[in-house]
């Protein structure tokens, strides 16, 4: 059960590193000094990709490969984008990240910047994280006061700043390119792709966008060295990778662990505490609320991005979402459903219509108004959905639904020939408190 | 006339082009230019992909309603065919179980919440969604919650309603707004299923091009509220003509009903050389003015053989205009602007034949210094799109020429530069560089003119007549800089709309006035010609004092029909057929979409009985003998007919053009005072305030100034003002306006009763004017 603290770098110094001193004691920023006095741009590049590092937002495309994506020779500038809209139920990473360690994530960002010459970078922060912004406000400006941000940073030639910018509490706009549609002050839509963000992406110049996690794993690579960290984990997922554990535990928070080397088990039952005395384990969303459900039998599964696939879901954000025997599936199913309808931007036909459709089916099931010919609905329609749109907020919808009703159909079958789903868990667990 | 093909919405392409490269169609190998998307290489191919989202005139594709997904070889999934350009070897499929399974889908998705209320929706029988439905959708719906809803319809504008309910959400009306007209004022509002179309500032949507919204709603969330609840789609008859309300020539479909014209739309199948198929919002809701039964129509002939004035069949007025004529000792004949080719061929033939060589002009602009322009190589509006600068010199397209102004927004879109030079704050300042040239000084541009378009490769130069007739300087040095310039062209922003026309048929627009005002003409025969409310109206009015007998053939009545001694009623431009020339030197066909009013006539048919009763019978039978004379006897038109026409379209060839005169001498503005820059309103002229559709926006007479100038002139607070020019005088509101420069006096022209034309000189010379407070 490795735990192995490198991105929550507060943990190890033991107290926030919000202050820039601290931070700076705490080992921050040399990374930064050393690659900007030693490395040429290339070279950095060169160990983002050696390093194996994946995007920590939820699709794990390898960072470097997307940062050798811009074009070398383009007339317009280029632009960093840090992706903080950390808007996926059940993840709160990010939020710890920019809470204790922003100076890590404002590290990272200039290293990835000089890597791909951008002389400006935007942090798009989720607009809920009123606190986070302010921290990171802070940060911003005592990074620039202590030459980090701003012009020749570090005592080089390279200059580089970074804008925060808040957004409006969207769900969509963690999507890539919704982000940037907002960040360019319009509505917040995914782009056709292609032209990817690489090519044309923010002011339709090249632009490199990244989780806060992804960014903030940076230094460390730098620091560390791209082999060390590519030893870490397994070949195809290397490094560590912080999971919020949510939901039927005992102790829910963020755990950062080496890719490959714990199980989903040890997860759960070991560092997240285990269940309530008496419940048993019953379902699992490890990555997130976009990521196909996992049941009891799937616990031994190593937590990296293959076996996870192998499994038959995502490690996506990490975050992982837990259910024991109280919850009920159909009435978790609707939850979602319901989360999905009302974060569908509306641009795609399959998921404005869809998501809406699919919440109806489950809001009929939970009130007892369920056919058994609803099943065969939904499975169709999980295909008539799923795979069609342009971003992946519809697959997102239907792949926990879809999973559920696989792993577990004897309970929708149950609920909608008995007329009525269990009650709900925190009822159920409030009255056993009270009992 | 005949039952209208489904709008087929893809863009044209030739597969045969040579950049073309070869690719795998449902196993068939085929070829498209490459670059091209899949779903108009597919259609031009015969076979329909279909889509709801895309449309090639808005812009590039957003691949939102996935109705187009395809299977291609080495692409996961299925992909959007409307935005995958076609590439050599590729391999697609739009047949397999995958992609049916997909089109299925996505339209029992978007039937799911859209209400079948089809019977009772203006939409039905003409419905892309319906047609696609049939055609790749599902036949029954699963889908048993009840369905979305929201008040309906709205009225998203006094001729347009919205009903959110329909909407599926293809964007095409918000993109149209933001990206062609520009206007900004349709968004998109909520999300996800409450997603909505809405103004931006929650007032009417407003605009000059808002109806082509109703055209691209493939669905019935759009409709028009004129047309609301008219007619259905198999009741119609279409017939495609041409609008005759401004010389851009835009190609329109004429929807009739019973004998009624009940719309006017844009083509199914648009023009790319004109208007692209959009139209602006006259062209397609003034027609109402100019039905039978509308108040202004002149319904019966009118003899007026001393008072009082008598209604008359046709035929005892024709007998009685003849004899008026005959009897005449020096006839003399007018022709007006929107008179058509026939009209004005016959009434030449009748001024040669019968009338014994009677003097004959075009109501309209001499121009003599237009001519070394007008003489360069010309362009049509469809090559806007590859010029890489587009100059409008003078004018104000977007009000006198609309679709103009959508054509040079496109062509920057494309990339080229805009440079707008004049006195007049116009709409297209927002996407051009512009000089401000003092009222009557355009040549103060030519300087800054001539370094922009030395810069460019292929820049077409936009000019307008008026204004460079007025400026014989400005116009030679301009054609100086077009002509001295290998890769530009120019393109005519015409004031007339059959000007073009008159001129290639070889009538001037002078010799008559000057002869009545010398009391040579004793009989004056008016086709299509209202000299009363024209520039030079004040001039006229002295003339026409001298002239014993007025015979007026007109399809309204107007200042010379109750002036006249016989006025006959003239079919009107959606009754009749005829040849107009658009201002690009396009001859274009109207084509009847209504029956013929009661008790009118086809002018090219009066004129024959006229002929006929003067004893020179004619030998064309019917407008088309008729063109075909002229086409046999005028240059420019050799070679053509009306099929050779057919439903787009010919360019003309060359107009022998009179020694150009008066060119580079700078024209001193007669008079005194403030220099007149006349102003056109899109919707102030006679045509938009007899149509109740565009009630709402119609616009009145007016002279606007710079608050400084009204300053100076005492005028702050006058509502009223008498303007007077050497020509004549009249009483206008007084508008201040500080986007204005000053030094200008901005008199709207074209407001029915106003009197402002007579403040302008027949010939358009530069005029100034004084201004004092009215009581």
């Amino acid at each position: 059960m490795p735990e192995l603290t490198l991105t929550l770098r507060h943990r190890r110094a033991g107290a926030p590193l919000r202050e820039l001193g601290d931070y700076e004691r705490a080992g921050g920023y040399a990374a930064l000094k050393r690659a900007l006095a030693n490395l040429e741009a290339d070279e950095v590049l060169y160990q983002l990709h050696r390093s194996g590092l994946r995007g920590r937002g939820g699709a794990g495309f390898p960072m470097g490969r997307k940062a050798s994506f811009l074009p070398k020779d383009a007339p317009l500038r280029k632009y960093l984008v840090c992706n903080a809209d950390e808007s996926e139920p059940g993840t709160f990473k990010d939020r710890e990240i920019m809470e204790m360690d922003p100076f890590e994530l404002l590290e990272g960002m200039a290293l990835a910047g000089y890597a791909i010459g951008a002389q400006r970078g935007y942090i798009y922060i989720r607009g809920e994280y009123n606190h986070h912004a302010e921290v990171l406000a802070s940060a911003i400006v005592q990074a620039r006061r202590g030459g980090y941000l701003g012009e020749e940073i570090a005592r080089s030639r390279y200059s580089f700043d970074i804008t925060l910018y808040r957004g409006a509490g969207a769900y969509i706009c963690g999507e890539e390119t919704a982000l940037l549609e907002s960040l360019e002050g319009k509505r917040g839509q995914p782009r056709l792709k292609p032209p990817f963000p690489a090519v044309a992406g923010l002011y339709a110049s090249p632009t490199l966008i990244n989780n806060v996690e992804t960014l903030a794993s940076v230094p460390t690579i730098i620091e560390r060295g791209a082999d060390w960290y590519a030893a870490l984990g397994t070949e195809k997922s290397p490094g560590t990778k912080v999971f919020s554990v949510s939901g039927h535990v005992l102790r829910p928070g963020n755990y950062e662990v080496v890719l490959g080397e714990t199980t989903l088990r040890e997860l759960v039952f070991e560092m997240a505490g285990g269940l309530r005395p008496g419940r048993r384990f019953k379902a699992c969303w490890p990555g997130g609320s976009s990521v196909p459900v996992l049941a009891e039998q799937h616990l031994d599964t190593p937590l990296d991005y293959e076996s996870l696939n192998a499994a038959g879901t995502f490690l996506g954000s990490g975050g992982c979402i837990v259910m024991d025997d109280s919850g009920c599936i159909v009435r978790a199913s609707l939850r979602l459903a319901h989360f999905y309808r009302h974060e569908s931007c509306g641009k795609c036909t399959p998921c404005r219509e869809g998501t809406g459709w699919l919440e109806r089916i489950l809001q009929r099931m939970v009130d007892g108004e369920g056919r058994m010919e609803d099943l065969a609905l939904l499975e169709a329609l999980f295909g008539r959905i799923g795979g069609k749109c342009l971003c992946a907020l519809a697959d997102g919808a239907v792949a926990p639904i879809q999973s559920a009703l696989r792993l577990f159909r004897d309970e929708f079958v149950r609920v909608v020939e008995e007329g009525s789903p269990r009650p709900e868990p925190m009822v159920e667990a409030a009255v056993a408190a009270g009992a | 006339m005949t039952r209208r093909a489904p709008r087929s919405d893809y863009a044209r392409i030739d597969p045969a082009a040579p950049d073309a490269v070869s690719f795998e169609l449902n196993g068939r190998v085929v070829t498209a230019p490459a670059g091209t998307m899949l779903v108009d290489a597919a259609w031009a191919h015969g076979i329909e992909i279909p889509i709801f989202c895309y449309e090639a005139r808005i812009g590039a594709p957003i691949g939102a309603c996935r109705m187009c997904l395809v299977a291609v070889d080495g692409l996961r999934g299925l992909t959007t065919a409307c935005s995958t350009p076609v590439a050599a070897e590729m391999v697609v499929r739009t047949d397999t179980p995958e992609v049916r399974a997909a089109q299925d889908g996505v339209l029992e998705l978007l039937l799911a919440n859209h209400p079948l209320d089809c019977p009772v929706c203006d939409k039905g029988g003409e419905c892309p969604l319906q047609d696609r439905t049939f055609r790749f959708g599902p036949g029954r719906s699963r889908f048993i919650e009840p369905k979305r809803h929201f008040p309906k319809p709205l009225e998203l504008s006094p001729v347009i309603a919205l009903d959110r309910e329909r909407c599926i959400a293809c964007f095409r009306c918000v993109r149209f707004s933001q990206d062609v007209a520009q206007d900004r004022n349709l968004a998109w509002q909520e999300r996800g299923p409450r997603s909505q179309i809405a103004t931006e500032t929650g007032e009417p949507y407003e605009g000059r091009f808002t109806g082509n919204v109703i055209d691209l709603c493939p669905v019935g969330a759009l409709t028009s509220i004129p047309y609301r609840f008219i007619a259905r789609p198999w009741d119609v008859f279409n017939a495609p003509s041409v609008c005759h309300l401004c010389p851009v020539g835009c190609n329109t479909d004429l929807s009739m009903r019973e004998g009624k014209l009940m719309r006017v739309t844009g083509r199914p199948e648009p023009n790319p050389a004109v208007e692209e198929g959009w139209l602006c919002d006259r062209g397609r809701f003034a027609h109402g003015g100019e039905a039978a039964d509308a108040p202004a129509r002149l319904k019966r002939a009118i003899l007026r053989e001393g008072s009082p004035a008598r209604a008359s069949d046709l035929e005892a007025a024709v007998v009685a205009a003849a004899w008026r004529l005959d009897t005449a000792k020096a006839p003399a004949v007018l022709v007006g602007p929107d008179a058509t080719v026939e009209e004005a061929f016959l009434a030449q033939e009748l001024a040669a034949g019968p009338l014994g060589g009677a003097p004959l002009a075009r109501l309209g602009i001499p121009g003599a210094a237009l001519a070394p322009l007008r003489g360069l190589a010309g362009a049509q509006l469809g090559e806007l799109d590859a010029a890489d600068l587009v100059a409008v010199v003078g004018g104000d397209p977007a009000n006198q020429q609309p679709v103009v102004e959508l054509r040079v927004r496109k062509a920057r879109r494309r990339g080229a530069a805009v440079v707008v030079a004049g006195p007049r704050p116009t709409a297209l300042d927002a996407v051009a560089e512009v000089l401000r040239t003092a009222p009557g000084r355009l040549a103060e541009a030519m300087a800054a003119l001539g370094r922009l378009l030395e810069a460019a490769a292929a820049p077409i130069v936009l000019w307008d007549e008026a204004d460079l007739a007025a400026e014989p300087d400005a116009a030679a040095a301009l054609a100086r800089l077009v002509a001295a310039h290998p890769g530009a062209r120019q393109l005519e922003l015409a004031a007339d709309v059959n000007g073009a026309g008159l001129r290639a048929l070889g009538i001037p627009a002078e010799g008559v006035l000057e002869a009545a005002l010398e009391a040579r003409v004793d009989a004056l025969l008016c086709v299509h010609a209202d000299p009363l409310t024209a520039p030079g109206a004040a001039r006229w009015a002295r003339a026409l004092d001298r002239v014993a007998t007025v015979v007026a053939i007109a399809t309204h009545e107007s200042p010379i029909t109750r002036r006249a001694a016989v006025a006959l009623p003239a079919l009107s431009r959606y009754e009749d057929e005829g040849v107009l020339v658009s201002m690009a030197g396009r001859a274009q066909r109207l084509r009847p979409g209504a029956r013929p009013a009661d008790g009118a006539a086809a002018g090219w048919e009066i004129l024959a009985a006229l002929g006929h009763r003067l004893g020179a019978p004619v030998a064309h039978r019917s407008s088309r003998e008729a063109f075909e004379a002229a086409a046999s006897s005028r240059l420019a038109f050799t070679g053509l007919s009306y099929a050779s026409l057919g439903v787009s379209g010919q360019v003309i060839g060359p107009t022998p053009a009179p020694p150009p005169s008066g060119a580079g001498a700078p024209a001193e503005p007669a008079g005194e005072g403030l220099a007149l820059v006349a102003m056109t309103e899109m919707f102030g002229d006679a045509s938009a305030w007899r149509a109740g559709a565009l009630a709402a926006w119609r616009t009145g007479a007016a002279v606007s100034l710079n608050p400084a100038e009204a300053g100076r002139l005492g005028l702050v607070g006058a509502a009223r003002v008498e303007v007077a020019s050497p020509e004549g005088r009249c009483v206008l509101p007084l508008r201040i306006d500080a986007a204005l420069p000053e030094g200008g006096a901005f008199v709207a022209l074209g407001a029915p009763g106003s009197g402002a034309e007579a403040l302008l000189p027949p010939d358009r010379h530069a005029v100034r004017v004084t201004l004092t407070a009215a009581a």
